[in-house]
């Protein structure tokens, strides 16, 4: 159904462009004019409301204009422009907006829509598929023309585009845009400024909304105006700005109230700067600490408490992350595989990968991982580790040879490349507070290592299988005279840290590659963080793992040279084992072999 | 321990050495190529890779069989030593690079204006060759003097040079150190005025690693006879004790880590040129811990056992990374996993114990024999 009003305003619109041919502006502004109230008048249409009618009708007219005045009217859609227009905007930047001529001779603008293989055709007034006399659709005829556009009519289609954002739905895409809009400072799109924040009702987009403004004041040709605009910059401390101000405070030519104002706006958001980037790599050296903590956990636990010094732990580690990919692979659309030549073909439940079903699968992957590494470790400890405990050396060299062969049989199985594994939606994009970005996938692995952390530190003091623990740890031979079945709780133990590692593998897939040699990559690190913390000691692996992450951050940022970074916290490491040799924290003994 | 050499040991010594130096040589110098007897080019190149390997394996077990200190990195006073050889030849290449210029190759591309000061001394041959010595030597000094003053041992030492090469080996894949980057040196073309392509330079070659190791082989074993060679043992087997016995035990060991990595840079300075290329992935922890390997499957605490384990363990790994690259890591592995759980004194160590079981299974039946 169309409103009697477009109907009418149609060919009057067609003929206010026949008039601007002529060049007569005023009568085509008034003609416009007309057009425009007939449209506002016409109140039929049930899905259209006036702003909507208004937005379509003005830009029909600036679509059949002359190519001359077609970027004045496309500045005109500025303050009326409505999200219904942005499909024929972006084809009018792409050349798919078409002029149908209709059977009685008016002008209809059309947009060409190819999907597939199908073309529709929808008409820009009404939003609807064109269609002929008979009521049936009409086909694609190519003699149809294009709208044409020229760069100054492409600056004019973007500068509505950008403009359309400021009413879109969500407060974020609003705020972004009307600091976009700010940044460009002119004047001309004060007006909308002002009568969008009018309507704001959410705080944080009304506050981009006020900077903008400010940003656009400060070209203002008052002194006052430009001093009040640089004093609400500086309040807000608007990281955008920060140029334009600059642009001010070097301004010798402004006036002093002006220039001190810039100086200390500028201050101000210097200020806000330096806290940001100071929390950013703090949170980012929190992340990387907690990183190396869920790693070193599992090796604290072997090395730390049992002595047993496992090469073997990164692979162990990976172990989990193959596990991760592997479940993927079955929620998705299975495995197919070929381990020692042989084609092998896990079924998968073939979900899609939007389900929330597929997007749950990490937390299946994490219970398999951990119960996979700790099978591995349980092989590990039964097939070689047992006769070592007296050597730990040797325990040393024989996991390190344990390592070699589990690397390799990656390799055959999984294929030299770092395996894909995806990370589900909902652990994807950051929260920014106060300008200080955080990735959820970081935030989650530093509450995924406090909630192990604690775990653990619940199984060892609080269990009976914790005490035991303890107990074998502190004297393994007086343990066993009171009757503590050694052999068992070793290998309970063994096989706990090491399914602690299969979950630092199963996180490390969300962040980092998983390949048959990442596992090396994190060792050395994670000794270190052992031996920092001082051997035997949960406490100590904690303030040693984010100590050593944040170190390495900070230096890393400060520096910019990664390799430095990580040399001077490994020169750092040995100073200070010169002063504590047992690391932070450390169990005393009067053992002398252990002292 | 015998305090003496006997004499069986000693024309065995001579035997081996007389062998090693001038047999092998004159056969590929003096039959001709169809003779069974010939000893091919290639070969005298691999060998002489093989005993410069040796040597670390020697230095290394002075250091783990004698003193029981675990080095995991070693091969990175191998590569220094390597590094500081290596300095020499690529000046020496001259113009004879890809870009024709002075500089080496890899400054040209990197876009250096001159020669950075500290490589203008390399240019010389003594320099070098002294270099070889000190820069392991004082490497070793600095982080040994650091690690024993504060007694660290046992794993943590070994955990702490595993790091140290690690960094190492991060820093060398630098550009910045002027020291060739990821690609390292290569593109030898003369030593000391000889062409490396020549095969009696890499005879020569051959000779000197052999008289080195014989040389390696000689000073620990005279090492371990003096008094010094018994506080070594004895530290490895109860340092407390020789700590109350008033000895500086961190001396001693010092003195053995600094020996060793003196001894292992000597063997990357004879290696660089028979390889023709030094890069600091040859600092990669592995590769220390594949020198590891060859002592504990050699057998440890003996000196001609390191040496056959090195030569061993290399021809094995020539043959499989050849015949099964896939499987070389695995038999590795494996052999070493079998090697230090159910031998753990090695090949050498391997008689003895077989001999300790049929004994024990002997003294078994007699005692009490079958109800």
């Amino acid at each position: 159904m169309e409103g009697v009003g477009v109907l009418f305003a149609r060919p009057l619109l067609c003929f206010c462009g026949f008039i601007n041919e002529m060049r007569n502006s005023s009568v085509s502004v008034i003609l416009r004019f007309l057009a425009v109230v007939f449209l506002a008048t016409g109140t039929s249409a049930p899905a259209m409301d006036q702003y909507e009618q208004r937005a379509r009708a003005l830009f029909v007219e600036a679509v059949v204009a002359p190519e001359s005045s077609q970027s004045l009217l496309l500045e005109n859609l500025v303050g009326s422009a409505h999200p219904c227009l942005e499909p024929f905007l972006q084809g009018w930047q792409r050349e798919q907006i078409f002029i149908y001529q209709s059977p009685e001779g008016s002008k209809i603008p059309i947009l060409k829509v190819e999907e597939n293989q199908s073309v529709r055709i929808l008409r820009v007034d009404t939003g609807e598929e064109l269609k002929e006399a008979s009521g049936s659709l009409a086909a694609w005829n190519p003699e149809w023309k294009a709208v044409e556009t020229n760069s100054k009519i492409r600056r004019s289609l973007k500068n509505t585009i950008d403009l359309l954002a400021l009413g879109s739905s969500s407060p974020s895409d609003r705020a972004a845009a009307a600091l976009k809009l700010g940044l460009k400072q002119s004047p001309a799109s004060l007006p909308v400024l002002e009568s969008r924040l009018s309507q704001e009702t959410n705080p944080s987009a009304k506050a981009a909304f006020l900077d903008a403004i400010a940003l656009v004041s400060l070209n203002s040709e008052n002194p006052d105006q430009r001093t009040s605009a640089l004093q609400r910059l500086g309040e807000s401390a608007s990281l955008p700005a920060r140029d334009a101000i600059k642009r001010l405070a070097d301004d010798s030519t402004q006036p002093p109230q002006v220039s001190r104002a810039a100086r200390e706006a500028l201050q101000t958001i210097d200020t806000r700067i330096f806290w940001i980037d100071f929390f950013g790599t703090v949170f980012r050296g929190i992340s990387l600490g907690s990183v190396l903590l869920i790693v070193a956990l599992g090796l604290a636990i072997t090395f730390g408490l049992m002595g047993v010094i496992n090469m073997a732990h990164g692979e162990i580690m990976i172990v989990g992350g193959y596990a991760t990919f592997v479940v993927q692979c079955v929620f998705g659309n299975g495995l197919a595989f070929a381990p020692f030549g042989l084609s092998m073909n896990i079924p998968g439940f073939g979900f899609d990968p939007s389900s929330a079903i597929y997007q749950s699968y990490f937390l299946v992957a994490l219970p398999v991982a951990f119960l996979s590494a700790a099978a591995t470790g349980y092989v590990l400890e039964r097939g070689v580790i047992r006769f070592l405990y007296r050597r730990p050396l040797e325990s040393l060299l024989a996991t390190w040879g344990a390592s070699l062969v589990m690397q390799q049989l990656f390799r055959l199985i999984f294929g030299p490349a770092n395996v894909p594994v995806a990370s589900p939606e909902w652990i994807n994009g950051s929260l920014n507070v106060e300008g200080v970005l955080m990735n959820y996938n970081r935030l989650f692995v530093i509450v995924f290592a406090a909630a192990v952390v604690f775990g653990t530190s619940l199984l060892l003091t609080k269990t009976p299988l914790g005490l035991l623990i303890r107990a074998v740890m502190q004297d393994r031979s007086m343990a066993g005279c009171m009757g503590v079945p050694t052999t068992k709780v070793n290998t309970l133990t063994f096989s706990f840290g090491c399914g602690l590692a299969g979950l630092a593998g199963a996180f490390l897939s969300q962040i980092g590659n998983i390949g048959p040699g990442t596992g090396q990559t994190y060792i050395v690190d994670a000794f270190m963080v052992v031996v920092l913390g001082g051997v035997g000691s949960l406490t100590g692996t904690v303030l040693s793992a984010l100590g050593i992450g944040t170190l390495d951050q900070i230096l890393q940022t400060t520096l910019r040279n990664p390799v430095i970074g990580k040399v001077l916290v490994l020169a750092g490491l040995i100073v200070f084992l010169q002063f504590k040799p047992s690391g932070l924290f450390s169990a005393k003994s009067r053992n002398l072999e252990e002292s | 321990m015998k305090s003496q050499i006997s004499k069986r040991e000693l024309v065995l010594g001579l035997v081996a050495a007389f062998g090693l130096i001038v047999v092998i040589p004159g056969l590929n110098a003096f039959t001709p190529e169809s003779s069974p007897l010939h000893v091919s080019n290639f070969s005298i190149n691999l060998w002489g890779q093989y005993l410069c390997l040796a040597i670390v394996a020697v230095g290394l077990d002075l250091l783990w069989g004698y003193t029981g200190l675990i080095s995991l990195g070693q091969m990175l006073f191998f590569s220094l030593g390597g590094y500081a050889l290596g300095m020499h030849l690529m000046l020496k290449i001259g113009r004879l690079g890809q870009y024709k210029s002075d500089l080496p190759d890899f400054m040209v591309f990197l876009g250096y204006p001159k020669l950075p000061a500290h490589w203008v001394p390399f240019a010389e041959f003594w320099f070098s060759a002294l270099a070889v010595v000190w820069v392991p030597g004082l490497v070793a000094l600095l982080f040994g003097y650091l690690a024993f003053r504060s007694r660290i041992r046992g794993v943590y030492f070994s955990i702490l040079t595993q790091a140290l090469t690690y960094a190492a080996c991060l820093l060398f894949f630098r550009n910045e150190l002027t020291l060739g980057g990821n690609n390292g040196f290569t593109d030898f073309k003369t030593l000391l005025g000889f062409q490396l392509a020549d095969p009696a330079t890499q005879r020569s070659l051959y000779i000197a690693s052999a008289i080195a190791l014989i040389a390696a082989y000689v000073f620990c074993r005279w090492l371990t006879l003096t008094k010094f060679g018994k506080v070594q043992r004895a530290v490895r087997d109860s340092e407390n004790r020789v700590l109350f016995s008033g000895y500086a035990a961190a001396n001693y060991k010092l003195f053995v880590f600094v020996a060793a990595a003196i001894i292992s840079g000597v063997a990357g300075a004879l290696y660089v040129p028979q390889t023709g290329i030094i890069n600091p992935s040859q600092m990669e922890p592995s590769k220390s811990l594949e020198a590891i390997v060859w002592v504990a499957v050699g057998g440890r605490g003996t000196l001609i056992g390191p040496i056959l384990g090195a030569l061993g363990v290399n021809s094995l790994k020539s043959w499989a990374t050849q015949a099964m690259p896939a499987y070389w890591p695995l038999l590795l592995g494996g052999l070493f996993m079998i090697v230090v759980i159910f031998a753990p004194r090695g090949i050498v160590g391997l008689g003895n114990q077989v001999g300790a079981l049929l004994q024990r299974r002997k003294s078994e039946k007699t005692e009490d024999p079958a109800p």
